[in-house]
């Protein structure tokens, strides 16, 4: 090729490569004193992954375990989009939230600094419904049979509650209560130490069977349909109503659900429990806004907003329960103590947050705005860096990779002299070929990515080692040196494309079988390759021929 | 001209009986370490919990284990990670896996628990790894698929590009230094992640990478040598290679090893399995690829030296270097 050309072309790659780099105004949102702002900034296209940057990435399935979705997929894209509207509005910057093959929601936010109320906003169920308390004595009525079922099972062993423990397990323990179960979030949060709790409570009230039991620990609260409950005998209580004998026993069209914060009456420790008619008077679907507040004699509350058609139905609802309790039941726990109705209701209503504080009542406000989840989601994967292990790493990796290419710089000059100077030069074309390649195609730079870099760097110099060796043969041979560089450049070149072309497709088998990390290494390894190939193979071999062009005789002796 | 080990001649094939017996014995050694105990997966394959926490000062390890055992969290490992005041805690019982099938995230609640009562401020979890076990399954199936799919396209490649005995030779070869490299892992206690997977499939491609050089040049040889057996032009083409393979894998071992010493922990395993990777890597070319190609060449000989010749001159007319040579 024309000596020419090849210097406009690799003039062209370097251009190419150094314009893919250079620092452009990128937009990004920002988390700024008050929440979150676009902000552009001027920086180098490179994108840090999580494990340099730090951050959490969350995977999330559908939560079949208490009830079969039907079309799972469709499902998921719905559940998607909530979990992306919540996301953004909780202010961090660059979220990542995007679907996962067909089953799984994968969620990544940098930087978070409290992991575990991400983990509660990407998860909650956000399901509100408006209940109307049990008027009927249905529970009294129903006590009787509640107590005989719980006898009946208490009586059939200490091996019937074990078996029931497995079931139980099988089918998650988010919330014990439930009837509806199409409905249940899946709380992490509370399900976990409720259940290892619920299991030994259970393998005690197997030991001591006793008459009434369930009769036994409620008793009459202060309007219909609410019973406490002593604080001890909650997991008790929860562990029966679990049971499918007792659930089977509840008066039907009737639910039963925990309120969430405990009472204090006398020196006890109460929770109060409510019955409730299943069906809600309205949902919340036809929520429009909700914003967190505080009020002087309710602590921190949710205000939130129907929208036309929905503030029409809750009126005409009210109108019909005019003192009666309505229960807010958010995610089958019922929030603050059931108001009574005095007159009918329109489209707007607080919900009590008890003694939650107001982070807690603006996350509530949060997911209400955004919607509920259409199906329970279960986190399946979390993966949770700080930021100062992501740089941490970034230090590291960048002091090893500089001594690396430090001493390889020496070793090749050292070894290769003139021949080694050239090599160095096309490495550095490599290096910024490379960085150019992965910022044009907006790869994601991680730490198995770094090591893939890396690893590359031994391909590139082995080229041209393949290469220079071949030119000593050569002239070894009695060539000319112009002959010998042609000759070493054309001999080594079998054996470097198929030595590359092997190493491209395992990279290429990894990026497409294997998961984030992993492609990220199998994407740098990838453009390591690409850019080794026309360092080694083009661009010194054009270093050599400007070489040679500059020579007023042909030269008789290379260093090499 | 600086040199090293120019224009040698060393018999490396006499020696392959002497290999066979070494590589054997560490294949032995590494299938008696397996019965003892089985491949120590990380959590990203077999699910479970891993937590980094960094402590204002050196935590009582004992306390600490039993303040988890305490929490239900029995079995859990505890192991020092860097500095004395840095330590990762490793919750892999199969008890405490299965409760994360329903959420991933409930071992490290409980353990976080555990450390924000007992240390309070005076700790900080950097990095929390929660994967629930369908993840890891999911994941181990798929690294097996790669791994499968990687080597047999290679295996394609190079039967392609050379001729089904080079190919088996070289795929055979570097399956060798697949499972001593694994072998490795085990005596070297290295838990098997994601990371390390990366680096053995890496060490594949290396190990590749270095039989294909040999053979490219085997390839080249045979067309020349006329009355010499495969034996010495086998032995030629290794020689001729050695100053590339000796420099190559100096230079590659000197980056490997800076990311050894100075790469930190994380990427510590990784650089481990790619340094024995290409230490077996050139072993195995010269030591299993070689004389296996022999012993293929003698129960499938080719047809005749003629039609042996007449074939690799058709091959050749076909690659890219002929017509380079054209060119010049």
């Amino acid at each position: 090729m024309n000596l020419k050309y090849r210097i406009v072309i690799v003039i062209g790659l370097i251009l190419a490569s150094a314009a893919a780099l250079f620092p452009r105004n990128v937009t990004e949102r920002v988390k700024g004193p008050n929440g979150f702002v676009f902000d552009t900034v001027r920086r180098v296209p490179l994108k840090r992954g999580l494990d340099l940057k730090g951050g959490m990435h969350l995977a999330l399935e559908v939560d079949e375990s208490k009830a079969v979705v039907a079309d799972k997929s469709e499902a998921l894209d719905r559940a998607l989009k909530v979990v992306r509207t919540r996301i953004d509005q909780f202010g961090v910057s660059e979220p990542l939230v995007q679907k996962e093959g067909e089953e799984r929601i994968i969620v990544e936010l940098p930087g978070i600094d409290d992991p575990q109320r991400a983990q509660e906003v990407v998860q909650k169920s956000a399901f509100l419904q408006f209940q109307i308390t049990d008027e009927t004595q249905a529970l009294e009525k129903a006590l009787p049979k509640l107590d005989a079922a719980v006898k009946t099972i208490a009586r059939s062993g200490a091996v019937a509650p074990r078996q029931d423990t497995t079931t139980r397990r099988a089918s998650g323990v988010s919330d014990l209560l439930t009837a509806d179960t199409s409905r249940v979030a899946a709380r992490a949060d509370s399900a976990r130490p409720d259940s290892a709790k619920a299991d030994s409570a259970k393998t005690d009230t197997a030991v001591t069977p006793s008459a009434g039991d369930f009769s036994n620990l409620i008793q009459q609260g202060q309007f219909p349909g609410e019973y406490f409950v002593a604080n001890d005998d909650v997991q008790t209580l929860q562990s029966y109503l679990s049971m499918p004998a007792v659930q089977a026993a509840i008066p039907p069209g009737k639910v039963i659900r925990f309120g969430i914060d405990s009472m204090q009456i006398g020196n006890a420790l109460y929770r109060p429990i409510y019955v409730l008619d299943a069906r809600p008077i309205i949902t919340g679907q036809f929520l429009t806004d909700a914003k967190p507040n505080t009020s002087p004699t309710e602590g921190t509350i949710v205000e939130f907003q129907f929208n036309n058609e929905g503030g029409r139905r809750f009126r005409n609802e009210t109108s019909k329960h005019i003192q009666d309790y309505m229960a807010i039941v958010l995610d089958d726990r019922v929030m603050g103590r059931p108001p009574v109705i005095q007159s009918a209701i329109g489209t707007r209503g607080q919900i009590t947050m008890g003694g939650r504080d107001l982070q807690a009542a603006s996350d509530l406000a949060l997911v209400l705005r955004a919607g509920s989840l259409p199906t329970p989601l279960k986190i399946v994967e979390i993966r949770n860096i700080g930021p100062t292990l992501g740089q941490d790493s970034i230090d590291q990796g960048t002091r090893a990779g500089t001594i690396a290419v430090v001493l390889l710089v020496v070793l090749i000059i050292a070894y290769y002299r003139f021949s080694g100077a050239l090599a160095v030069a096309g490495l550095l074309l490599y290096v910024l070929f490379t960085l150019g390649i992965l910022a044009g195609f907006g790869a994601v730079l991680t730490l198995p990515g770094l090591a893939g870099f890396v690893l590359s760097l031994g391909v590139a110099v082995d080229a041209n080692v393949l290469i220079f060796e071949r030119i000593r043969e050569e002239l070894d041979r009695g060539k000319t040196v112009r002959t010998a560089i042609d000759e070493g450049f054309s001999h080594a070149m079998t054996a470097i494309v198929d030595s590359n072309v092997t190493a491209a497709l395992t990279a290429a088998v990894l990026y497409q079988f294997g998961t984030g990390p992993v492609q990220g290494f199998a994407v740098t390894l990838l453009a390591g390759i690409i850019a080794s190939m026309v360092s080694s193979i083009f661009v010194v071999r054009t270093f050599y021929m400007v070489w040679l062009s500059r020579q007023a005789t042909s030269p008789q002796t290379l260093s090499i | 001209m600086l040199r090293i080990f120019h224009n040698t001649s060393y018999d490396f094939i006499r020696w392959w009986k002497w290999a066979a017996g070494l590589t054997v014995a560490f294949l032995l050694i590494g299938l008696a370490s397996y019965i003892q105990a089985p491949i120590n997966y990380s959590i990203e394959f077999t699910g479970g919990t891993m937590m980094q926490v960094e402590f204002e000062r050196p935590p009582d390890v004992g306390a600490l284990r039993s303040g988890l055992g305490a929490a239900g969290i029995e079995g859990a490992e505890i192991i020092q990670f860097g500095s004395s005041r840095e330590f990762v805690i490793r919750a892999q019982e199969s008890r405490q896996i299965a409760e994360q099938d329903t959420a991933a995230g409930t071992i490290a609640r409980r353990i976080q628990q555990v450390l924000t009562s007992t240390y309070g401020s005076q700790m900080r979890v950097v990095r929390t790894e929660a994967v629930s076990p369908r993840v890891g399954d999911e994941l181990q199936s798929k690294a097996l698929i790669a791994m499968i799919i990687s080597f047999i396209i290679t295996l394609i490649y190079l039967a392609v590009r050379f001729e089904w005995r080079m190919g088996l030779a070289a795929v055979v070869a570097t399956a060798h230094d697949f499972v001593a490299t694994l072998v490795f892992m085990k005596l070297m206690h290295l838990e098997v992640s994601l990371m390390v997977v990366a680096g053995l499939l890496t060490v594949i491609g290396y190990s590749m990478n270095d039989t294909v050089i040999i053979f490219d040049r085997l390839r080249e040889d045979l067309r020349k040598a006329r009355n010499e057996s495969l034996y010495d032009t086998l032995n030629r083409s290794i020689n001729e290679t050695l100053p590339r393979s000796i420099i190559t894998h100096s230079l590659s071992l000197t980056s490997v090893l800076a990311l050894l010493l100075l790469g930190g922990e994380v990427i510590r395993p990784f650089a481990w399995v790619m340094a024995f990777g290409i230490f077996t890597g050139t072993f195995s070319s010269m030591y299993v690829a070689a004389p296996l190609l022999i012993w293929i060449e003698r129960k499938w000989p080719r047809k005749t030296s003629v039609a042996r010749r007449s074939s690799t001159a058709t091959r050749t007319s076909r690659t890219p270097r002929s017509k380079a040579t054209a060119a010049t």
